[in-house]
């Protein structure tokens, strides 16, 4: 008689770094699926390169960008980075659309990354934020 | 479990591990994205395995002497087993000067600190007294005669005792010359230096009252001092010697420093009443150029005597132990050879003959030698008697004919300048400069042709030569030992030496030899046969010995026997006996007699005492165009008569 395979469900669980338990069954907080996905995206844009351990190519370089003129061409060069760092390092993801636009009088720039997962019914995913130097 | 590989040292074997721990054991799916959250936690816990396994494999080699590589650790496991490593050593100067004052005192000192500056290859350093020398002033002149320098510069450090247990007196320099470390003890009110404490290097005879202190190197190459305890040592305190500790030293460019020649005032000469006097322009004699200078012991050679003198215990037994022994109590030994006496030819039995060969010189000075014979007595079994013999340096010569291909190099200068560096090279290295070494031709021959493409071959010959150094205006007999057994040409022309005179003879006289023929018993049965072409055939020579004798030539280059029995050869021992003879001057300027001869080996070995060292100076090398290789000519008619190099000695009766 035949083993019975276990299917696995193509599906992403990752850890959430809140570590805030669940307030009845006080479990750690788990990310699913697409949201999963859109924090991995959000920590590759955020990671300065040289952060990571014996990994320095990944994440972004946008914060060296910020102290530039806030204008297209400067936008132009963080929708470059933020596109190759994605490519590079996220491959559960196609479609990729990022438009950054330059809001001078904000002193920042807005970014909406848009994408689609691959292999699941998902909508597509947008995810937006506004990079702005602090200092 | 993908966890039983606890030897990774690698952050990306580790990381992998934990994935392949999460993907059997979670349903967590992310792990493999360098995105996700999870990879983060990853990375973290992979790299604290990684530090915390990197951490452990450093911990444990540098526990241990034979793999510890940081130098303090090195330092510390050799202090562990008794070993104290040397430190750097200031290259030593010997010099002679005299001061004319017309002050009235009855002393002139010489402070402690600069006495005067040196300069090797266009850099100055300068030179430097530990202690202040003290000269009697007569008729207005007070002579500072044979005083040792020393290259570095003078630095006093003082330390207050406070009675605490914690307390450390580290010497805030490195770069000290420990041998020049003089450590003081006085009182609070003491208006001089105090009570000089000596270093030691173990408890033999040191109780309470023993004025030692112990010196240990702790990290950044600096020293710390440790004094007794009231048990071992004399302790420190107001009930004691005092509680104010000087220490004087200089710390030292080491090696640099080495070559210095002629040299420049700038001491401090005064009064016995204190007052500084200018000398005026002091004129200093060298009589000794700067040497011995050296660096501090490196952690190889920690690693390699440390377990040698521990396993001696302090006793000098075997000649292993006499090895590391003198290395401790004479640390400017770069190699030493010894040889029980019953090796020795004549045997002598009770006696052990040691050959030092010091850094940067060749033989031990006299005062050196008493040192040493009179520091290892306390070391050696009773009954023994060691004997230092000076380093017998048997020198290999090298005359090389280097075929090169001229089509594809610049120079023949360039080349011949090549070749020599190359065998600069090997000259110095471990195969030869030690006793015991043996000078391998198959090498030298692969050194010359590998030194450029352009070297198409070469052929070397090689003579073997010992500098004899006469007693001059003495009737005295000469040996000379050379440990390799000598090549026969029954004509001669083997020994060669270059011109010195004797008493009763005006130009000079070289050596030569004769070989002993001893023909062996005819061994051609039936002699009357005319068809016998073994015959005419010169019969077999048995030479074991020869006979030297002395000649001298005319101006025309014509040999006249001066001397006909002046010695014997001993061509299968390699050994020279010249009988009584008066030697009252030589041809070379550093009067010594060169006498060559031929081995019958091209491997030449440092028998016993002797010290191989390949003689590039007086080597010869000749840059032959190989226009075989060049493609001048294909036939080799041009190369055998032009060209041509012959394998075996010339015809010349004098060395040149």
């Amino acid at each position: 008689m035949p083993m019975a395979i276990q299917r696995i469900s193509r599906s992403f669980k990752d850890i959430s770094l809140s570590f805030e338990p669940h307030p009845i069954t006080k479990d750690l907080p788990i990310l699913k699926n697409e949201s999963a996905i859109r924090r991995s995206v959000r920590n590759i844009v955020q990671t300065i390169p040289t952060e990571r351990f014996f990994n320095s190519l990944f994440g972004s370089d946008v914060r060296s960008s910020l102290f530039e003129f806030v204008d297209f061409g400067t936008a132009l060069i963080i929708k470059n980075q933020i596109e190759t760092s994605i490519n590079n390092f996220e491959e559960r993801i196609n479609n990729l659309i990022v438009e950054v636009n330059p809001n001078p009088d904000q002193n920042s720039f807005e970014v909406n990354i848009i994408f689609d997962i691959i292999g699941e019914e998902f909508p597509r995913q947008e995810y937006s934020f506004i990079l702005e130097a602090t200092r | 479990m993908p966890f039983t590989k606890y030897t990774n040292l690698d952050f990306d074997q580790i990381k992998t591990s934990i994935k392949d721990y999460l993907r059997a054991n979670s349903d967590f799916k992310d792990f493999d994205y360098e995105g996700s959250n999870m990879s983060v936690l990853i990375d973290i816990l992979a790299y604290n395995t990684y530090i915390t396994s990197f951490n452990s494999n450093m911990i444990v080699n540098e526990s241990f002497l034979d793999s510890a590589t940081l130098r303090e650790n090195v330092v510390s496991l050799a202090g562990n087993i008794g070993y104290v490593p040397k430190s750097r050593k200031a290259s030593s100067a010997q010099i002679s000067f005299n001061v004319t004052t017309n002050i009235d005192t009855p002393t002139l000192i010489l402070k402690a600190g600069i006495v005067c500056v040196g300069s090797v290859d266009n850099t100055s350093y300068t030179f430097a007294i530990p202690e202040d020398i003290v000269s009697n002033v007569n008729n207005g002149q007070a002579s500072f005669n044979n005083i040792n320098i020393y290259q570095g510069i003078f630095l006093t450090k003082q330390f207050v005792y406070d009675g605490s247990l914690d307390q450390r007196f580290i010497l805030d320099n490195s770069f000290i010359d420990t041998s020049t470390l003089k450590v003081y003890v006085k009182k609070t009110n003491d208006v001089n230096l105090g009570n000089e404490y000596f270093v030691s290097e173990n408890i033999f005879n040191v109780n309470k009252n023993s004025r030692v202190y112990f010196l240990s190197e702790i990290q950044d190459e600096k020293y710390e001092l440790k004094f007794g305890d009231g048990l071992i040592g004399k302790k420190l305190g107001d009930n004691q010697d005092g509680t104010i500790i000087t220490a004087n030293y200089i710390i030292t460019d080491g090696k640099d420093g080495n070559g210095a020649s002629s040299f420049s005032f700038s001491g401090t000469l005064e009064t016995s009443s204190g007052t500084i006097i200018d000398p005026g322009t002091v004129v200093i004699t060298t009589n000794q150029s700067s040497i011995n200078g050296d660096e501090i012991e490196t952690v190889d050679s920690i690693k390699y005597y440390a377990p040698k003198l521990y396993s001696s215990q302090y006793r000098a037994v075997t000649s292993r132990d006499y090895e590391s022994i003198i290395k401790k109590i004479y640390p400017n030994a770069e190699s030493i050879s010894v040889v029980g006496g019953e090796e020795l030819d004549p045997p002598e039995f009770g006696t052990v003959q040691i050959s030092i060969k010091p850094n940067n010189g060749s033989f031990v000075s006299d005062f050196d030698k008493q040192q040493i014979l009179s520091k290892i007595k306390q070391y050696s079994i009773s009954g023994i008697n060691q004997k230092i013999v000076d380093l017998k340096i048997l020198y290999v010569e090298l005359n090389s004919s280097v075929y090169y291909n001229y089509s594809q190099i610049s120079s023949e200068d360039s080349i011949k300048t090549s070749v020599i560096n190359s065998l600069e090279k090997y000259s110095k290295s471990s195969d030869l400069n030690r006793f015991g070494g043996r000078f391998k031709y198959s090498k030298v021959q692969q050194v010359i042709d590998n030194t450029d493409n352009a070297i198409t071959s070469n052929i070397t010959k090689i003579t073997i030569r010992r500098d004899l150094q006469p007693i001059f205006n003495t009737f005295a007999q000469y040996e000379l030992c050379y440990g390799n057994r000598f090549h026969i040409n029954p004509q001669g022309y083997n020994i060669k030496s270059t011109g010195f005179n004797i008493s009763g003879e005006l130009s000079p006289v070289y050596i030569t030899d004769t070989p002993t023929i001893i023909t062996s018993e005819d061994e051609i049965s039936d002699s009357t046969d005319s068809g016998n072409i073994f015959l005419n055939r010169p019969q077999s020579i048995n030479a074991k010995t020869g006979i030297l004798s002395l000649f001298k030539l005319d101006s025309n280059g014509i040999p006249t026997t001066v001397v006909k029995e002046a010695g014997v050869v001993d061509y299968e021992k390699g050994e020279i006996v010249l009988g009584t003879i008066n030697i009252t001057g030589t041809s070379t300027i550093n009067n010594t007699i060169e006498i060559q001869a031929f081995p019958e080996s091209n491997d030449i070995v440092g028998l016993r005492d002797l010290y191989i060292s390949l003689s590039i100076p007086k080597s010869k090398i000749n840059m032959v165009r190989d226009v075989i290789a060049s493609g001048d000519e294909i036939s080799g008619t041009r190369f055998i008569n032009d060209f041509y190099t012959s394998s075996y000695s010339n015809g010349n009766l004098i060395r040149e």
